[in-house]
């Protein structure tokens, strides 16, 4: 619930900042607002679906679920906030707070997760792109910790501060497509057949495509130490989420169930984004594009699209399994659409929508007259798809509240 | 290992998720004809593959192999869950609520999507290696319903 929250606080700056922002990746409110989507948005989410995930996917509950996942939400939202300000205001105490605080965040968590991870059962595909995931996380934040030492001029890493911009690259691509993509195609080999009733992934493509983003990911780090080109690794490992987002869009496109919802529609623009992200790459296009492609247009449309199915369903689930063991049949649960109708959910995704191609045309002509009043345009409309979604959230858990009230 | 209750449990685990995408298909018109008919077929075909589960394959299990008494209840439970919605998606077809009767489906899909996959990667694998020789009886009379 509180996730939303962080994605607001980035459409915000979108608002303030809109001249500085797209213009360059480098200035310091583009590089505050990406890590709060990145970190508060997404990685929060993530972290909270894999404490979910575990025990239902892979017969696995994390140990001691409750207290771990509180003080790992507490750590992310603080060492975020610390991070993301010491960004924005080029101060180098919050800096290395919020260094230290995602550390320690991250190293509890990847303790909780491993160890589940570890005692995991069955869904074999998945369970290996959970594990990955996690490397990936822990590589990410290896080289975060590195970019923040560089960035305060520490003597140990100063041979790397002629190469800054490629240390960047290469923090980026560990966290998207070592992290988040790898994560995803794991979920997703379970969550897209179940959800809309479509064939199975291929086994090729389960057997080969994390190993490939993770294998290209090894590849450009071992270049990147060695002094040589990227481009090999990275090609690999982008290729590797190309054909999985092509699988994907065919699975879909095959799918039993003939309704087009707003999850389903999410899933689309995710996918279509990670392959025009891939392909812009590919032809050396800038980084601000490939950037609002892969962090609005897949960042913020996956976890929105999912919780759109997730909240509604648990909330009923929890309800009924109440009512059948308290033997309350004079209390009617109300089905998932009435947690969060689909009217709403697809208005939700009509704002949502016009954010992701008022910031994609900004970042694409920055130097257009306009483009300032685009971002500002696109925050503002980010702003409003991010706060109906939280206040569709609300709704949700107040109507499951009410319902468990007359249950007790 | 023979996986012949897996597999035809499964196989009419997949039966019954095209009925409730055909219920769903059905309602692109609002023909309430036939809806009617895609509710029936649905719920008659969980119906009969509930039975097969609770009068033959789960007795038979949690007897010779008493372990599995407690998922087999939860199972059960999830099967009373799945009934209350039968009654609901009935009753929608009755006073002909269409966003009521997309609503039902919706959540009888997804109760139906984890009820099967902790079946089919738990429960089935189980009684394949529990009942032997015997599972090739089960999985016969479940591809003849």
């Amino acid at each position: 619930m509180a996730a939303p929250l962080f994605a607001l606080l980035a459409a915000l700056i979108l608002v303030l900042e809109g001249d500085q922002i797209l213009a360059t990746r480098w200035s310091p409110a583009t590089l505050a607002t990406i890590h709060l989507l990145a970190l508060g948005f997404l990685t929060q989410i993530m972290c909270g679906a894999l404490f979910q995930m575990l025990p239902v996917l892979a017969g696995s509950p994390v140990a001691r679920a409750l207290l771990v996942g509180r003080a790992t939400q507490i750590l992310l939202t603080l060492g975020t906030l610390f991070l993301c300000f010491g960004l924005y205001w080029g101060h180098q105490g919050l800096l290395v707070l919020g260094g230290l605080t995602l550390a320690v965040c991250v190293l509890l968590f990847g303790w909780a997760i491993g160890a589940a991870l570890r005692r995991a059962r069955g869904a074999q595909y998945t369970v290996m792109a959970m594990r990955f995931a996690l490397i990936g996380l822990f590589v990410t934040l290896a080289l975060g910790l590195f970019l923040i030492a560089g960035l305060l001029g520490a003597e140990s890493v100063r041979f790397a501060r002629s190469d800054f911009a490629r240390w960047v690259d290469l923090h980026l691509a560990w966290g998207l497509l070592g992290w988040v993509g790898v994560l995803v195609m794991g979920v997703a080999y379970q969550v897209v057949p179940m959800f809309h009733v479509t064939p199975g992934y291929p086994r090729w493509l389960m057997r080969s495509a994390v190993p490939a983003v993770v294998a290209g990911l090894l590849i450009a780090t071992l270049a990147m130490g060695l002094g040589m080109g990227v481009w090999a690794g990275f090609g690999l490992a982008l290729t590797g989420v190309l054909v999985f987002a092509l699988v994907t869009l065919d699975r879909q496109h095959r799918r039993e169930r003939p309704r087009v919802d707003a999850t389903l529609l999410y899933w689309w623009t995710a996918m279509t984004s990670a392959m025009l992200a891939a392909l812009l790459w590919a032809w050396g296009g800038r980084a601000e594009p490939i950037g609002v492609l892969a962090f609005v247009g897949v960042g913020i449309a996956l976890p929105s699209g999912m919780l759109f199915k997730i909240m509604p369903f648990l909330s009923w689930f929890h309800l009924q399994y109440r009512q059948l063991s308290g033997r309350r049949f004079d209390v009617r649960i109300p089905h998932m659409h009435a947690f969060i109708p689909e009217r709403s959910a697809l208005i939700q995704f009509g704002l949502y929508l016009v954010s992701l191609v008022l910031l994609l045309l900004a970042a694409i002509w920055p130097e257009l007259a306009f483009s300032v009043w685009l971002v500002r345009l696109g925050g503002l409309a980010t702003a409003g798809a991010i706060g109906f979604l939280w206040w569709l959230q609300l709704r949700c858990s107040a109507q499951y509240r009410s319902f468990s009230r007359r249950l007790a | 290992m023979s996986s012949r209750i897996t597999d035809a449990f499964s196989q009419d685990h997949h039966r019954c998720d095209h009925r409730l995408a055909a219920a769903e298909s059905a309602a692109k018109d609002s023909d309430w004809a036939r809806m009617t008919g895609a509710a029936q077929d649905l719920v008659e075909a969980m119906e009969r593959h509930f039975e097969q589960e609770e009068s033959s394959l789960f007795p038979a299990l949690s007897e010779c192999f008493p372990a599995s008494a407690s998922p087999i209840e939860v199972m059960c439970s999830e099967h009373a869950q799945m009934r209350h919605l039968f009654e609901d998606l009935q009753e929608s077809v009755r006073g002909q609520d269409r966003s009521a009767y997309l609503g039902i489906l919706e959540t009888l899909h997804f109760l139906v999507q984890q009820h099967n996959y902790k079946e089919e990667s738990v429960l089935y694998p189980l009684a394949d290696r529990a009942l032997g020789a015997r599972a090739g009886d089960f999985a016969e009379r479940m591809a003849d319903v």
